[in-house]
């Protein structure tokens, strides 16, 4: 008898075949994702500017964790990561949630209504940037226009070159952006509740606020905690609309963990000061997305 | 369940501002595209243009190149998602497919990935594509998409292969196929909708990208993607709005119709990881 011929295709090589198919994807993401991680975590232990990149590496140093942890900046830009975290998603989810219950009435149209409440989502972040940055122009800006001829502001404002209204306006466009999302989302979740219990509760006579309370909140339980976690982690890494409205300013008071990141990086060429942010970012998305992970994971009920 | 005249007439008030206010942004910039450059900076405003034109997108084609951008960023997504989908068909399929030791992890770390801050894997990846003089080359911006779509294209495309019945392939393998040629003659066809919604938000993906084109090929004008260029507009001494809202109403036009169609794959996506 002789011997079978060794084949991929054995049953019993089943599990080299699994290798072989993931392979490509690893060796990508291993060259362009693990490999610039682990090497940003080097950097962020070196004194290193531009110049020196890729030549010869400095010692070990901690000066740049020291710089962080002593910098007023780092702690200003912790600080405005919350607020725009936490302001960003409380509105998005808000508004998400009260257009996502108004298309979910029965009327005429309802279908286009859906389209257009979702529209926001589909516009790169590049133009929702660009496109409010015409609405809130200091000079032609319509919203300037439309202060000034109510009344309810006496001088054009110069939005973003001044503190709290730059803030203001990063927190709009991020917001009108952020809001379809949790809308489509929370839709798909009031679909999934099902009408008899409406019904019933209807029966007993409950009011129409005890009836989102009771039955809609906690039907949306189950999509809330994704939908949250994503669009707070969109914020918290968001690159686009703020480096073209503010590019972090004025006085730092728009700079994101994560703008300051690239500005120390590509602005002041201070690499390792900027990795060291970099990995302080890497550790919350991390966790934030291992809780997310988990938490899909686990059954509903 | 019926409503009064009353509410009825109260529910469609509501729906209509709500979605007049919401939608109105993307109305002024169609609108200022069509302003006649001297309309740009007088008050009061002009909702409705007497006089549209397309002077505007005469103009931004004719002293800017975006031509040429557009053909940038078309050309880097089609590639880069052309590469991911490659290695997102077999990866997908394998933790689909095949329990080996090692592949779960693997699949959670794709999923995890897509949640990593790019401002900070884009320090050390200038410095290597520096190295390797790609820095103002569209290959560097192909291979960086590439990456980025492929844990999103991964996961899509394993949800996508679970609904598809393993018995099929088997029955394929016992008439003679090898397990490759079962991928690709059976499970491949039935997936056709996956791998076109897939292959779609690949592309939404890249062309949406801003901070990998602007790092890498800022100095370049001629390599710049529309999102950079169009960005780019503003920052001068003066700028014509009429010219940008042109632009930015271009560049996003193929994205906002891709959109439509992704719509109900991504929130069904969405949905199914949260209520697994």
């Amino acid at each position: 008898m002789v011997a079978p011929r060794w084949s991929l295709w054995q049953p019993g090589n089943r599990h080299i075949f699994a290798y072989l198919l993931l392979l490509p994807a690893v060796l990508l993401t291993a060259a362009i994702i693990v490999y610039p991680i682990l090497s940003a975590i080097d950097l962020s232990f070196q004194k290193i500017k531009i110049a020196k990149l890729g030549r010869s590496r400095a010692p070990w140093t901690l000066a740049n964790y020291e710089e962080l942890f002593t910098s007023a900046e780092f702690y200003q830009a912790i600080w405005v990561t919350i607020s725009l975290v936490a302001t960003v998603t409380i509105l998005s989810y808000v508004i998400g949630l009260a257009t996502a219950v108004m298309v979910n009435q029965h009327f005429r149209g309802r279908k286009l209504a859906r389209v257009l409440v979702a529209v926001p989502w589909a516009v790169p972040s590049v133009m929702a940037a660009i496109i409010w940055w015409w609405l809130f122009d200091s000079s032609f800006g319509l919203i300037n226009w439309a202060l000034v001829r109510s009344g309810l502001s006496s001088e054009m404002i110069p939005w973003l070159s001044t503190p709290g209204a730059a803030f203001f306006v990063i927190v709009v466009v991020m917001v009108w952006k952020g809001y379809p999302f949790i809308s489509v989302i929370m839709l798909a979740g009031l679909q999934s509740i099902p009408v008899e219990l409406y019904d019933a509760a209807k029966v007993d006579g409950a009011s129409a606020w005890n009836r989102f309370r009771f039955i809609t909140l906690p039907g949306l339980r189950s999509v809330r905690g994704i939908a949250l976690i994503l669009i707070m982690l969109w914020v918290f890494r968001d690159f686009p609309i703020i480096y073209i409205l503010t590019g972090g300013g004025p006085q730092r008071t728009t700079q994101t963990l994560a703008i300051m990141t690239y500005q120390e990086a590509f602005k002041f060429h201070d690499f390792g000061f900027a990795a060291a942010i970099g990995v302080i970012t890497l550790i919350i998305s991390v966790i934030a997305s291992w809780f997310m992970v988990r938490r899909s994971d686990e059954p509903l009920y | 369940m019926s409503r009064s005249r009353r509410e009825s007439a109260i529910l469609y008030a509501v729906v209509i501002v709500v979605i007049v206010i919401l939608v109105f942004p993307l109305y002024w910039m169609f609108n200022t595209s069509l302003a006649p450059a001297t309309r740009l900076r007088s008050f009061p405003p002009v909702f409705v243009q007497p006089e549209p034109t397309l002077a505007a997108y005469q103009s931004i084609f004719a002293e800017r190149p975006i031509g040429v951008w557009l053909r940038n960023s078309a050309v880097v997504a089609l590639s880069s998602t052309a590469l991911s989908m490659f290695v997102s068909v077999l990866a997908g399929y394998s933790i689909s497919r095949i329990r080996a030791r090692g592949s779960q992890a693997i699949g959670l770390f794709f999923l995890m990935s897509r949640m990593l801050p790019s401002t900070l894997i884009i320090i050390p990846l200038f410095v290597s594509f520096r190295q390797l003089q790609l820095i103002g080359d569209l290959k560097s911006l192909v291979l960086a998409h590439a990456t980025f779509i492929t844990p999103f294209a991964v996961w899509m495309l394993k949800g996508y292969f679970d609904t598809i019945p393993a018995e099929l392939e088997d029955a394929a393998m016992i008439d003679g196929c090898t397990p490759l040629s079962a991928l690709v003659r059976v499970v491949l066809p039935l997936s056709a909708p996956g791998l076109a919604a897939t292959t779609l938000y690949g592309f939404v993906l890249s062309w949406n990208d801003f901070v990998f084109a602007r790092t890498f090929l800022v100095a370049n004008q001629n390599a710049w993607t529309v999102n950079v260029g169009v960005a780019s507009l503003k920052g001068e001494y003066l700028t014509e709005w009429n010219e940008i809202m042109a632009g930015s109403l271009i560049a996003m036009l193929p994205i906002v119709i891709a959109y439509l169609f992704l719509e109900r794959f991504l929130v069904s996506g969405l949905t199914a990881g949260s209520s697994k």
